[in-house]
């Protein structure tokens, strides 16, 4: 099958591309930033660094050498990219540790938290899809359709303080902040699945729907073969050619929330970071979480692709007329 | 998808009349928060006049949300909370609606590099989260400006129109329509008004409702995560994260901005919904 | 067979099949025996397919089905949904309408086959190997690996032909299954329905194709708006008809058009310049040509046709020659009496042709104003297709396709034309309708003294235009 092997060279092709074209956009984002730092910000940074009562000018005049905020913009920016093209991220503001160190401590605790988030969403969505498809605007289906509308009209920070009010606060079953416990990672988790499950279980139900009524689903039934069957060998391989590709718009939808849950319940991620560096103008820090949470959806959109590849074997936007 | 001869029956037999019901339902409800933001601003309490005496003062006839924690008027702060909210999330959409739009279509008319460009710039934006973008530029500026969540929000917004609007143009310019119009020599224009603009205008207001959520949720958000705008602006997210510690105190701070919020959304997301099956 | 349960009759005592508001079957008493094949034709919306479900138990929940059927000795209840899915595959299977989307696009074809048959178990060697040997004799072999979207049309259909019977039943519904063949792939599809028959089984074909009703013969059932109008062996109903509605379907026949154009069709004149000259011409997809080397001349008056199968590049060689496409190799030229509009198409589907979300007034009344036409003129040319002026107040998905199709040839007569392309333009139509449209499209041609390209999977089509025919791809089934 060389054309699928053409197929899959054409998705690492425009996939690579895209998290290059990412990584530029974030850091000339970044370097802009560096840029336009207020004439405090030295001075903010150093704060941060050693606490407000020791920060004197000396601090300052470091950190503002530090930054090489005397040179031309474009030595600068050419100086910033070949640094990132070498993934030297420098070391962060605040803390003075590499950068590299501090983002891999924190994209475990992401990755952590967002497969939980994900494997929660998919069962309760996809389970409730697939419970909703079974009889269209049923009482099931329409009750899946208030959720959805209500979980997508709730921001994910909102949900979050629910659930702390709810299970923390009132019944006192689990703790609202911290990180390292199971326990601690139900609520961050529950409050992104959640979120995210809304919409799965719209999806899910529109393309069982879709391809229950088709008509190889229709035919399989004529030839004699026992539901059980249709469902396995076809709904779930054709619903899944549907599904999965929304996986991947989801992808942004997850980053966010995960920037937002963190910050909430404290858990220490890429997005907790980022928080932090943006409230303390820690740029290393910064450029580097903002990276790595917008490669992270391009990593996520390359294995969607490579999954519909290998579930659907027809070349995408083909045919010719008549 | 049905088979075609059971289509024709399966259409008469589908079309409820819940649709438009839930459609006025939602337009009025926008309109009563907009005559609100619009209105309430002019006619209330400054919304910033502090009276510490009336600490979490609970509704009365006068002040029917109450005070907060600086004894302000909630009414007051929601109202203003509101008519922020409302502009700014339509100024974000307006710019992203006008920037991606046009680029779609010219994406879609000239092709060739003109297509190039514009893609490979959409893609990379495509990869990044609006709260990013957002996360960024807010950080660019000196912190809790109204330019820079303008900004992110329009610029983290704008892809989605271009994509939409490029991969729909491409799809009527290259339709057996436009080829008749071309055949018929009825030039561009003809193309633009007869063609193009007809077919857009309802998936463009359903991303404009939708964009409207993604910006309110947004600036909320941002205020939530202490990046976006500052204290003492009346802000939704800002006063649902400061009524937050007084939640069993004083419920009332935290319900009205809740409940505008969730309005909002819904009222938004309904009439997104009913353009679709329209 | 011995099978107790061998059926050998099929009796329909009463079928009556309706939406909320409308009847769209109901038809009483119609017998089909084993060995002697069972057609039912009509118009499209005449409800010969609904019935075909009505009979399966296949209908979608919206529609309400009542009456009853026997096969054999056992009777059923055709409000009854449930009570013949055990029936499927094993005594009654359907051959439907699309067999290319019949097929699930992501399964390879002898799973696909071999799941119908009895007793199958997943990852079963013996049903796998009947899957092979039924496409095999099917003259698919090697085709068991090859995913649906490789298939031609014709090979699609004997694919879903081998996966409906591989079950074994005796009785087996046809949906319209002529549509989009080429005249080798009816061939052969007639070889199969026939070859059931010789085997004692029973056939019910629905089609809209008289050609293959006459050559499956047997019995002929017409419907028309729900009834059946008239019925009887084959060789009576289709020469001799009674009831006037089938009198007037088999006088739609391309082959039995007799209006004055298909007589008087003028030989070009060949010194006059060439409209639209084509120079060694070709045109590849996805590295399989399409034409080669193709050179045509197409002069003022001439009848020119495209015919061949499905798929084989009819339509892009028509648009090459319009230059709507661009050619790998060759040139193509327009004269200068062709500038200003005056080469004009017709589409498969008129409803695409129009700006969906307008008024069709709109439409037209822009072309109105860029060539210098009054309304009188566009009136008077409705009036010629049987249109009245205010079917234009209408947005195109609210008129039928005949209607629109009609509107779309008024369109286009509008520039003054020398030369029409129509691309398959009456093949969505039913034939009656078909017949009174291109009788139309052929009145304009004739007196306006336009050029015409037609583009048809019809050879008898073709034919009665009496067009000098350009044929296309002979030889398409060999590759796979």
């Amino acid at each position: 099958m060389t054309s699928r092997r053409l197929r899959l060279a054409g998705v690492l092709a425009r996939r690579g591309a895209q998290g290059v074209g990412v990584a530029v956009v974030v850091s000339v984002l970044c370097f802009l930033l560096v840029l336009r730092l207020p004439g405090d910000a030295a001075y903010r940074i150093a704060a941060g660094r050693y606490g407000y009562d020791l920060v004197d000018q000396e601090a300052a005049a470091a950190v503002r050498a530090e930054l090489g905020l005397d040179r031309s913009a474009w030595h600068r920016l050419g100086d910033w990219l070949i640094d990132l093209a070498q993934l030297d991220f420098g070391t962060s503001l605040v803390t003075s540790r590499p950068v590299a160190e501090e983002v891999g401590y924190y994209l475990l605790g992401t990755l952590q938290l967002a497969a939980v988030a994900l494997a929660f969403a998919v069962v309760i969505g996809a389970g409730a899809g697939v419970l909703a498809a079974r009889r269209p605007s049923g009482p099931v289906d329409r009750l899946t359709t208030a959720w959805v509308a209500s979980v997508r009209a709730v921001p994910p920070f909102l949900l979050g303080l629910l659930l702390v009010v709810v299970f923390s606060a009132q019944l006192e079953l689990l703790p609202a902040v911290g990180h390292g416990t199971p326990a601690s990672l139900v609520l961050p988790a529950a409050t992104l699945g959640l979120g995210l499950s809304g919409l799965f279980a719209r999806v899910t139900r529109d393309a069982v729907v879709e391809v229950r009524s088709s008509e190889y689903v229709q035919f399989a039934r004529t030839k004699g073969l026992a539901e059980r069957w249709v469902l396995l060998r076809h709904v779930v391989r054709n619903a899944a050619v549907l599904v999965v590709p929304y996986l991947g718009v989801q992808a942004v939808v997850l980053i966010e929330g995960v920037v937002v849950v963190e910050s909430l319940f404290s858990w220490q991620g890429l997005g907790h970071a980022l928080v932090h560096a943006v409230f303390w103008r820690d740029v290393p820090v910064l450029q580097a979480t903002a990276l790595v949470l917008a490669l992270l959806i391009v990593a996520v959109n390359t294995a969607v692709d490579l999954v519909v590849l290998w579930l659907d074997p027809r070349p995408r936007g083909s045919g010719v007329s008549a | 998808m049905t088979s075609p001869l059971l289509a024709t029956a399966a259409d008469t037999a589908t079309g409820g009349r819940r649709r438009p019901l839930a459609r006025r339902t939602a337009i009025a409800g926008l309109g009563v928060l907009v005559a609100f933001a619009l209105v309430g601003p002019l006619v209330l309490a400054d919304p910033a006049a502090q009276d510490l005496d009336r600490y979490l003062q609970g509704p009365t006839l006068l002040e029917p949300l109450g005070r907060d924690e600086y004894g302000r008027s909630v009414v007051a702060r929601v109202a203003h909370a509101t008519r922020l909210s409302l502009l700014l999330a339509s100024a974000c959409v307006a710019t992203a609606l006008l920037l991606g739009t046009a680029a779609g279509i010219a994406s879609a008319w000239f092709g060739g590099w003109v297509d190039a460009v514009l893609r490979a710039v959409s893609e990379a934006f495509v990869a990044l989260p609006a709260l990013l973008v957002v996360l960024l530029v807010s950080a660019l500026a000196s912190g809790g400006s109204l330019w820079a969540l303008y900004l992110g929000l329009a610029l983290a917004q704008w892809v989605e129109y271009f994509r939409v609007v490029r991969a729909r143009s491409a799809l009527v310019m290259g339709s057996a329509a436009v080829e008749a119009s071309r055949l018929l020599e009825l030039g561009p224009g003809h193309i633009v008004r007869r063609h193009l603009l007809p077919d857009l205008r309802p998936v463009l207001v359903t991303l404009a409702s939708l964009g409207m959520v993604t910006s309110i949720l947004a600036m909320s958000t941002l205020g939530f995560v202490k990046v976006g705008l500052q204290p003492p602006r009346a802000e939704l997210g800002l006063m649902i994260t400061e009524a937050f510690p007084f939640y069993d105190v004083a419920p009332w701070l935290s319900i009205a901005p809740i409940a505008v919020l969730f309005v909002l959304t819904i009222c938004f997301l309904t009439l997104r919904d009913s353009e679709e099956t329209a | 067979m011995t099978d107790p349960n061998a059926a050998d009759t099929l009796v329909v005592h009463r079928a009556v099949v309706r939406t909320p508001t409308t009847v769209l079957v109901d038809v009483r008493d119609i017998t089909v025996r084993a060995g002697r094949p069972l057609t039912i034709v009509g118009e499209s919306g005449s409800g010969k397919s609904v019935l075909a479900h009505a009979l399966m138990g296949t209908l979608p929940p919206e529609l309400a089905a009542e009456g009853s059927m026997s096969i054999g000795r056992s009777r059923f209840d055709l409000a009854e949904r449930a009570g013949r899915r055990s029936l499927w595959g094993r005594q009654v299977a359907l051959l439907p309408q699309e067999p290319a989307l019949a097929l699930d696009p992501t399964m390879r074809v002898r799973d696909q086959v071999a799941e119908g048959a009895p007793g199958w178990r997943p990852r079963e060697t013996a049903a796998l190997k009947r899957a092979d040997d039924r496409l095999e004799r099917l003259g698919l072999e090697g085709a068991g690996r090859a995913f649906p979207h490789t298939l031609s049309g014709g090979m699609a259909q004997r694919v879903a032909y081998a996966a409906a019977t591989i079950g074994g039943a005796d009785i087996l519904l046809v949906d319209e299954p002529s549509k989009g063949l080429d005249r080798e792939s009816l061939d052969r599809l007639a070889v199969m329905l026939a070859a059931h028959v010789e085997r004692g089984g029973l056939l019910v074909t629905i089609t809209h194709d008289l050609g293959l009703a006459r050559r499956l013969g047997g019995d002929v059932v017409v419907m028309q708006d729900a009834a059946v109008v008239e019925s009887g062996p084959a060789e009576e109903v289709l020469t001799r008809p009674v009831h006037p509605y089938a009198k007037r379907l088999l006088a739609a026949e391309p082959s039995k058009w007799s209006a004055p154009w298909t007589r008087d069709n003028l030989r070009a004149d060949e010194a006059a310049e060439p409209l639209v000259t084509a120079h060694r011409v070709s045109k590849a997809y996805t590295g399989k040509p399409l034409f080669q080397d193709l050179s045509v001349e197409i002069r003022p008056r001439e009848r020119w046709a495209v015919v061949g199968p499905s798929g084989v590049g009819k339509t892009t060689l028509g648009n090459a020659l319009l230059r709507l496409t661009d050619i790998d190799a060759g040139w193509v030229r327009h004269s200068g009496t062709t500038r200003g509009g005056r080469i004009q198409k017709l589409y498969q589907d008129p409803g695409l042709a129009f700006p969906r979300r307008v008024p069709l007034e709109s439409s037209v009344r822009d072309v109105m104003r860029r060539h210098r036409v009054d309304e009188r003129h566009v009136r008077s040319l409705l009036d010629e297709m049987g249109l009245p002026f205010a079917i234009l107040r209408r947005r195109p998905g609210q008129v039928s396709g005949g209607e629109l199709q009609r509107i779309a040839i008024a369109r286009a007569m509008l520039p003054r034309p020398v030369v029409l392309f129509a691309d398959e333009a009456t093949s969505r139509l039913d034939p009656v309708s078909q017949a009174t449209t291109m009788d139309l499209l052929m009145r304009q041609v004739t007196g306006d003294g336009c050029a015409l390209l037609l583009v048809t999977h019809d050879l008898d089509l073709a034919e009665a235009v009496g067009a000098r025919q350009i044929r296309l791809g002979a030889d398409e089934e060999a590759s796979l």
